[in-house]
């Protein structure tokens, strides 16, 4: 019962959030040194004061401030998003972000679980076996891997797999699932149908391995550090005392423990890949929602920065939301205390 | 009573590897825990206490290794990798009770687990008993608590689930290491009577390790005085007490609280445990001993039988040394 009170709380919460993120956003863009208006118009059309005027008036620009903030807040929390000024000119912002979101999603969804899915057993693994051969390797691995900076592991990646016949024997992109291309954009107009599931996924998985490398790298060495810090509990020795079995001491009682200082670190990570996914999205060209918002930005299309800032806004709280709801599935401590 | 301890430690050698060198923290211990009796292992923190306790359970952590002696259950030497047939028979208790639960099963669950696995019971019937259980170790509202967390329980009252989990298992003996250090004074002489009363009713040996010795007067029948890996004194608790032969057991003794004039300052006992690294060469208590004459210093003594079953390993008592006892 307090566990639901504890999540109500949260979302709550974060309503003042979102809010000061949404204005904050709408400070910088509209309040700011730079014109939105000018920078819509092409450089013969600075020069036309009639349609300055027009601009300014199709982005409300004439009224007041206050009046203005108060529209605009209310658009976006309507979704009543508009059309878009520059990119993919006239287009309706809302159909662009449900054409773009979801293939950062399926990519963030993908890194996310790549990440997790080797990281943590790997780092379990390495704690287990602390100070042993296999750890040291583990461990090396980890670094190394942490340690290769996106951009360069995207492109070798790419170059890896483009010659993968010529490397290991086989060609990458006609195994299993034939691909039209090494890199592009997902189809995810086929993901019911298991081979549409399958072709989306190999697809993106170059790009989420790099994009949830550093994830990888950290979930490991925070996991190795857990399952130590956990295997020499009193309440794990008292466990053995009483003759629970080697494997159910491990996955009863050590790493449901241990999975408690991940959360915050799996999440926070989710926070990067909307970031890193810029970068990632431009190499393996992805037409994603971080390629929007940085050509948006690049280009000078105000309006839809804001409007994606919002997006990211939202992304942001609701993976803070999702990571207090896995809190309070492993661990019965929280919203008990101080909630 | 059979001749046959229950419980008996020899010899035993738990080194610690550094990377620089073997500390030697538990060296040559050897005592011995008969059925349904309480025995005392006491001394200073860094004496090798605890190390020992874990040992019987084989629970040394890494870098620690036993390298040598014998620890016989019935018989049976657990040393030889015995320990999961004997799973239940020996079961501890350890000083901080916050710890010793896991945080993210409820009592019940834990408790339950033990039942499980000693007695077969599950479902309704382990949640019935494991109720009864925390009835016995005094737990008011059972009931409610078997389903509540180790967060929701005060210190005291988890330290009770600790000891209704180790009953659990149904042991024979129980190791009680501080277990009522971290507590507060009333709750320790609460935790202290549950034991002696679990122990009447129950026929369960008790090996109490502590620091204490008010514990060790009020609880055992029997004490041995470890020292810097080593039992320098053994004795029954009374004769320890009225008569203590070992100068380390005098020292621990005057520093408990009322045994010396009120007015005066507790005295303590000045300086360290020293960490053996090495086979003794010397008496390990010399450097803190107000009685240590010139042997101390270049001969490693020996257990020397006293009167009664008892014996300390001091010089003092070694006729051949010390002109009959007669200190310098
Ligand atoms: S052997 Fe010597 S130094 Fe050691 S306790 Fe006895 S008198 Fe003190």
């Amino acid at each position: 019962m307090s566990r639901l009170r504890y999540i109500a709380k949260r979302v709550a919460l974060s309503v003042p959030v979102v809010w000061l993120g949404t204005t904050m956003t709408w400070a910088i863009i509209y309040l700011g040194p730079i014109d939105p208006a000018t920078r819509l118009l092409s450089e013969g059309q600075t020069q036309n004061p009639a349609a300055y005027e027009a601009a300014r008036t199709q982005l409300g620009l004439d009224q007041p401030p206050l009046q203005h903030y108060f529209d605009w807040m209310g658009s976006l929390l309507t979704f009543d998003l508009g059309q878009t000024w520059l990119l993919y000119q006239g287009s309706d912002v809302n159909a662009l972000i449900l054409d773009f979101l979801p293939r950062t999603l399926w990519l963030g969804f993908w890194s996310v679980l790549i990440a997790v899915c080797i990281g943590v057993p790997l780092g379990f693994y390495a704690g287990m076996r602390s100070n042993t051969a296999s750890d040291y390797v583990a461990s090396m691995g980890g670094i190394v891997w942490r340690a290769m900076p996106n951009f360069w592991l995207g492109i070798m990646l790419l170059a890896v797999l483009g010659s993968s016949q010529a490397i290991f024997g086989f060609d990458w992109q006609s195994l299993w699932i034939e691909l039209d291309a090494l890199t592009g954009s997902p189809d995810l107009s086929r993901l019911h149908t298991v081979e549409g599931f399958l072709a989306a996924t190999k697809k993106v998985l170059p790009a989420a391995i790099v994009l949830g490398s550093a994830s990888m790298g950290n979930e490991m060495r925070i996991g190795r550090t857990a399952v130590l810090e956990v295997r020499n509990e009193d309440y794990v020795d008292l466990a053995r005392a009483k003759g629970v079995s080697e494997r159910a001491l491990v996955w009863k009682h050590i790493f449901r423990n241990a999975l408690i200082p991940l959360v915050p670190i799996i999440t926070s990570e989710a926070f990067l890949l909307i970031g890193g996914s810029v970068l990632v999205e431009t190499v393996f060209s992805i037409n994603g929602i971080g390629l929007l918002f940085f050509n948006a930005a690049t280009q000078g299309d105000l309006p839809l920065v804001g409007t994606l800032m919002y997006v990211f806004i939202l992304l942001i709280v609701g993976v803070n939301l999702l990571q207090d709801v896995l809190y309070t599935v492993i661990d019965p401590r929280v919203g008990l205390e101080g909630a | 009573m059979s001749d046959e301890p229950l419980l008996s430690v020899r010899d035993l050698e738990v080194v610690f590897h550094t990377e620089r060198e073997r500390i030697h923290a538990v060296d040559g211990v050897t005592f011995e825990i008969r059925e349904g009796q309480t025995v005392g292992l006491v001394g200073e923190s860094g004496s090798g206490k605890s190390v020992t306790a874990r040992s019987i359970l084989g629970l040394v952590d890494e870098p620690g290794r036993i390298e040598g002696g014998e620890i016989l259950y019935r018989g049976e030497d657990l040393t030889e990798d015995n320990w999961a047939d004997h799973r239940g028979d020996i079961a501890i208790v350890f000083q901080d009770p916050t710890n010793s639960l896991n945080p993210v099963y409820t009592i019940g669950n834990q408790i339950e687990e033990a039942l499980r696995i000693h007695q077969d019971l599950r479902g309704r019937a382990a949640t019935d008993r494991a109720i009864e259980l925390l009835e016995d170790v005094g737990i008011p509202d059972a009931p409610r608590r078997v389903d509540e967390y180790p967060h929701q329980l005060s210190g005291g009252m988890a330290q009770r689930a600790v000891i209704a989990m180790a009953l659990a298992c149904d042991p024979d003996l129980l190791v009680c290491d501080e277990p009522t250090t971290a507590l507060d004074v009333t709750i320790q002489a609460q935790i202290l009577d549950l034991l002696a009363e679990l122990q009447a009713e129950q026929d369960l040996a008790i090996l109490f390790i502590t620091h204490d010795m008010g514990v060790i007067e009020d609880a055992t029948d029997w004490v041995n005085v470890i020292y810097a890996g080593e039992v320098v004194e053994r004795a029954p608790t009374e004769a320890l007490f009225d008569h203590p032969a070992h100068p380390y057991t005098r020292a621990l003794l005057e520093s408990i609280p009322g045994r010396t004039d009120p007015d005066e300052r507790l005295p303590t006992i000045e300086g360290e445990v020293p960490t053996p690294t090495g086979p003794a060469t010397d008496c390990r208590f010399a450097p803190r001993c107000p009685e240590a004459f010139e042997d101390c210093r270049s001969v490693a003594p020996e257990h020397v039988s006293l009167d009664g079953d008892r014996s300390a390993a001091c010089l003092l008592h070694d006729p051949a040394r010390s002109d009959g006892g007669e200190r310098q």
